[in-house]
C-alpha cells in the first residue's frame, strides 16, 4: 500500500499546477502590480513614481466616464440578464414543442465571438446606416444616437452584452433548474402551493448557489467589456462610451503609457474581486439568515 | 521486470529523443531569423503598420518584390498589424529585445527606442549609401536625434482634402478657397443633405489630416518649441480660434450624423461612392480614388486659407511620413548589416522610388517621377499642388512633433469639436493638460 497523504507527496502533486498558477496568473497580476507604480514606456528604463499613476487618475475625467459607463453596464445587465435568462430557462425547461433547438438558439450569441458580434451591431445600432434607425424612420421616429452619442452608448453596449450573454446565463440556470429536486416540487404541489409560490419558495431559495454563480460571472465579464465597446464606437466620440478595459487598452497601448494603463489595470483588478466577493458575502449572509 | 525495465528504458529513450527534437527545432526557428535560412538566403524582417501589406500598402509590396528579384540572395519577410496592435506587439518586442530588422514605427516612440538603446544610427549607412543628400534637409533633421540619424521616411505625407468637382458644380458651387467660401459650401451641401468633409473617427481618431494642416495655418510651426517647453500654453488665443472654426464649420453641417461611429475606411467609402463632396486624407488614397467612380471629378486641396490665421496661409502638408527603424541588434550580424543596408540602398534608389509613383505615393526622395497623366490623374492632382512654387509646406506634421500621448489627446480635440463633445476651449485644455502630463 502506498500512501499519497504524506504533506511532501501532496506538496508534489500540487507543484505543477501551483507552478502553472504562478506562472500565468501570479507573476502577471505582480508585474502589473509593480509596473503600476513606475513610468514604464513599456520598454526601456523604468523610474519608480510611487502612486503618482492612481492620484493621476483621480483627475483623469476619461478615467471617471470609463468607471461610470463600466457600472451603468454592469447595473443594467443585472436588471435584465439575471431575471430574463432565469425565465428563459424555466420556459425551456417545460415540455415544449422545439425545446432543445430553441435551447441551441439562445445559446447562439454565446458562441460567436464578441469582435463579431460588435460588429454585427453596428449595423443595427449605427445612426445613419444602422437598421434601427431605419426602421422608425416610417413611424416618424428621428434619427436615434444609439451609439456614438453622448448618453445612450453604455446602455446600447449593455442591451448588446445582455444579447450575447443570455444564452450563457440560460444554460447555467437550466442546468441548475435541473437539480431542483423534483420530489420538493412535488410536496409543494400537495400543499396547495402555486406555480408563483412554488418558484418563490421552493425553487429561486434552493437556486441560490446558481445565482451566486451567474451573478459573479457576470460581474467579472462585465469588467472585461473590450471588444464590444472597440467595433461599436472604438471608445468615441472622445472617450464617451469607453469601458475601464477599453480606456486602460488605450492608455497603455495607443498612448504608450504602460505605467498608467498598468494602474488602471490594477483598479479593474480590484473592483472586480471587490464586487464578486461582496456579492458572494451578501449571498452567504442571506442564505445563513 | 524485463519488460517494465524495458519499457522504462523506451519511455526515457522516447523523452530524451523528444527533448532534443524540441531544442533543434527552436534552435533553427531561431538561426532563420537570426542569420541565414536553410535555402542560403539571408532573412531581414520588416514590420509594418497594415494588417495586409500586400493589398493595404502596395507600393511597399511592390519594393519589397522588386528588392528581392534583384537580390536573389536576400529574402524580405514581410508582416504587418493595424496600427495600435503593431505598436503594441513592437513594445513587447522591445521589451525582449526581439524586434524586427526593420520596421515602421511614429516617431515620439522611435526617439523612446533610440533613447533605450533599441535602434541602430543609421547615418554612416546613408552617408556610405550616398542617400542623405538627396532627402529632404528637413526630414533628416526631423529623425536626427543624439546627433543620430535614427529613421528614414517610409513615404510620403501629402495631406489635404480630395474634392468631387461634380457634386459642387451640381449644386452651383466653386470649389472654396477661404475658410469662409468652405462654410458656405458646408451649408449649401447641408439644405441637399450631402456630406461635405468624409470623416471617421471609430478606431481611427488620428484621420483628421487636413486639421493638422489648420494647425500650421494658426501659428504651430512658430509655437511648437515653446510649447513643449513650457514658456507657451497650448491654450493660446490663435489655436482657440482655429478650434472654434472647427465649431463654425461643425454648425454648418459638415460632417456626416455618424462621424463618431463611422472608420476612416467608412469615410473613404463615402466618398468614393460620390456621396461626401471632400475627403479628409492624403495621397496614400489616390489609388483607390483612380480606381472609383469618382477618379475623373476628383481633384486635390491643400485646404482653407484664413483671414485671421498665423503667418504664411499657402502651404501644402508634404513631409515625410512615420519612419522606418532599423533594430541596434543589425548593426552586430554583419550579414543582417549588409542585407540591411542593400534593402535602404534600393528603397531609396530612383528604381523603388519610381514604384512608389505607380502605387500612388509620391517619391520621398528629390527624383522626379514619371506619372502617367490619364491612369494617375488623381495622384497627378496632388503632386501638382504640392509642387505648386507658390505654395511651402511646414517641416513636419504636427502630431509628429510631440508624444503618442500628446498626439492622441490633439486628435481627440478636433474630434470633440467635430462632435460637438468639447468646446474649443475645453478641445485646448484637453491637449494642454497632456502636455502637462509629460
Amino acid at each position: 500500500m502506498v500512501w499519497v497523504s504524506s504533506r511532501w507527496k501532496i506538496a508534489l502533486m500540487l507543484a505543477p499546477a501551483l507552478a502553472l498558477f504562478t506562472a500565468f496568473f501570479v507573476y502577471p497580476v505582480g508585474y502589473a502590480i509593480a509596473y503600476s507604480f513606475t513610468n514604464s514606456a513599456g520598454f526601456g528604463g523604468a523610474k519608480f513614481v510611487g502612486i503618482d499613476n492612481y492620484t493621476a487618475l483621480l483627475d483623469d475625467p476619461f478615467f471617471w466616464q470609463s468607471l461610470r459607463n463600466t457600472v451603468v453596464i454592469l447595473v443594467v445587465s443585472l436588471v435584465i440578464l439575471i431575471p430574463s435568462s432565469f425565465a428563459l430557462a424555466l420556459l425551456l425547461r417545460r415540455r415544449i414543442a422545439f425545446a432543445g433547438g430553441l435551447r441551441a438558439l439562445v445559446f447562439g450569441p454565446a458562441i460567436i465571438a464578441p469582435i463579431l458580434v460588435g460588429l454585427m451591431w453596428v449595423f443595427i445600432l449605427d445612426p445613419k446606416i444602422g437598421l434601427l434607425n431605419r426602421l422608425l424612420e416610417p413611424l416618424g421616429v428621428g434619427p436615434i444616437q444609439w451609439i456614438g452619442g453622448n448618453s445612450l452608448t453604455p446602455y446600447s453596449v449593455s442591451l448588446v452584452f445582455v444579447w450575447s450573454s443570455i444564452g450563457f446565463a440560460m444554460t447555467i440556470f437550466y442546468a441548475g433548474l435541473q437539480l431542483v429536486p423534483n420530489d420538493v416540487i412535488e410536496a409543494a404541489k400537495l400543499d396547495g402551493a402555486t406555480s408563483w409560490q412554488q418558484l418563490r419558495h421552493v425553487t429561486i431559495p434552493m437556486m441560490r448557489e446558481t445565482f451566486a454563480i451567474v451573478t459573479v460571472l457576470l460581474i467579472t465579464n462585465v469588467f472585461k467589456i473590450f471588444e464590444l465597446v472597440y467595433m461599436l464606437t472604438g471608445g468615441g466620440p472622445v472617450h464617451r462610451s469607453e469601458t475601464l478595459v477599453s480606456y486602460m487598452y488605450f492608455v497603455t497601448f495607443t498612448n504608450q503609457r504602460y505605467g498608467s494603463g498598468m494602474a488602471i489595470a490594477v483598479v479593474i483588478f480590484v473592483l472586480g474581486a471587490l464586487t464578486s466577493l461582496a456579492y458572494l458575502a451578501a449571498a452567504r449572509r442571506r442564505s445563513l439568515a | 521486470m524485463f519488460g517494465r525495465k524495458f519499457t522504462g528504458r523506451r519511455q526515457r529513450l522516447a523523452g530524451v529523443v523528444l527533448a532534443v527534437s524540441s531544442l533543434v527545432a527552436l534552435a533553427a526557428c531561431s538561426s532563420a531569423t537570426d542569420a541565414q535560412s536553410k535555402d542560403g538566403k539571408t532573412t531581414i524582417t520588416l514590420s509594418m503598420q497594415n494588417p495586409n501589406v500586400k493589398t493595404a500598402d502596395p507600393a511597399t509590396w511592390a519594393i519589397v518584390k522588386a528588392f528581392e528579384k534583384a537580390n536573389p540572395d536576400i529574402h524580405v519577410e514581410v508582416s504587418g498589424q493595424a496600427v495600435a496592435e503593431h505598436l503594441q506587439a513592437l513594445s513587447i518586442a522591445a521589451q525582449s529585445d526581439t524586434l524586427p530588422d526593420v520596421f515602421w514605427v511614429y516617431k515620439a516612440t522611435a526617439e523612446d527606442m533610440l533613447k533605450a538603446g533599441k535602434l541602430m544610427n543609421l547615418k554612416p549607412t546613408l552617408d556610405d549609401l550616398g542617400i542623405t543628400p538627396h532627402l529632404p534637409k528637413s526630414t533628416v533633421s526631423n529623425f536626427t536625434a543624439q546627433d543620430k540619424i535614427y529613421g528614414v521616411p517610409y513615404q510620403g505625407l501629402l495631406t489635404g482634402l480630395w474634392v468631387n468637382k461634380k457634386i459642387l458644380s451640381d449644386n452651383g458651387l466653386e470649389q472654396p478657397t477661404t475658410f469662409d467660401d468652405l462654410v458656405n459650401v458646408a451649408k449649401k451641401l447641408k439644405s441637399k443633405g450631402i456630406v461635405t468633409i468624409s470623416d471617421g473617427a471609430n478606431q481611427s481618431s488620428f484621420s483628421v489630416w487636413s486639421f493638422l494642416v489648420w494647425l500650421d495655418r494658426f501659428g504651430f510651426e512658430d509655437k511648437i518649441d515653446a510649447i513643449l517647453d513650457g514658456s507657451e500654453s497650448y491654450d493660446n488665443a490663435d489655436f482657440v480660434r482655429m478650434y472654434e472654426h472647427i465649431a463654425q464649420l461643425r454648425d454648418a453641417g459638415a460632417f456626416a450624423s455618424n462621424v463618431s461611429t463611422q472608420t476612416y475606411q467608412q469615410a473613404v467609402d463615402q466618398y468614393l461612392k460620390g456621396k461626401a463632396a471632400m475627403l479628409d486624407a492624403g495621397v496614400w488614397a489616390s489609388s483607390a480614388i483612380q480606381d472609383s467612380q469618382v477618379a475623373a471629378d476628383t481633384v486635390f486641396w491643400n485646404g482653407a486659407t484664413f483671414a485671421d490665421g498665423v503667418g504664411d496661409q499657402n502651404i501644402v502638408m508634404n513631409v515625410a511620413s512615420a519612419p522606418l527603424v532599423v533594430d541596434h541588434k543589425v548593426a552586430g550580424n554583419s550579414k543582417k548589416l549588409a542585407a540591411v543596408k542593400k534593402f535602404l540602398g534600393f528603397y531609396y534608389s530612383d528604381a523603388a522610388q519610381q514604384l512608389l509613383v505607380d502605387n500612388g505615393q509620391p517619391p520621398v526622395t528629390d527624383y522626379e517621377p514619371k506619372i502617367d497623366a490619364t491612369k494617375q490623374s488623381v495622384l497627378k492632382s496632388a503632386l501638382d499642388v504640392a509642387r505648386d512654387p507658390k505654395l511651402a509646406s511646414p517641416q513636419s506634421q504636427p502630431d509628429l512633433l510631440v508624444s503618442t500621448a500628446v498626439s492622441s489627446a490633439m486628435y481627440d480635440s478636433i474630434y470633440g469639436v467635430i462632435q460637438d463633445q468639447l468646446s474649443p476651449r475645453q478641445a485646448v485644455d484637453l491637449v494642454q493638460k497632456a502636455l502637462d502630463a509629460e
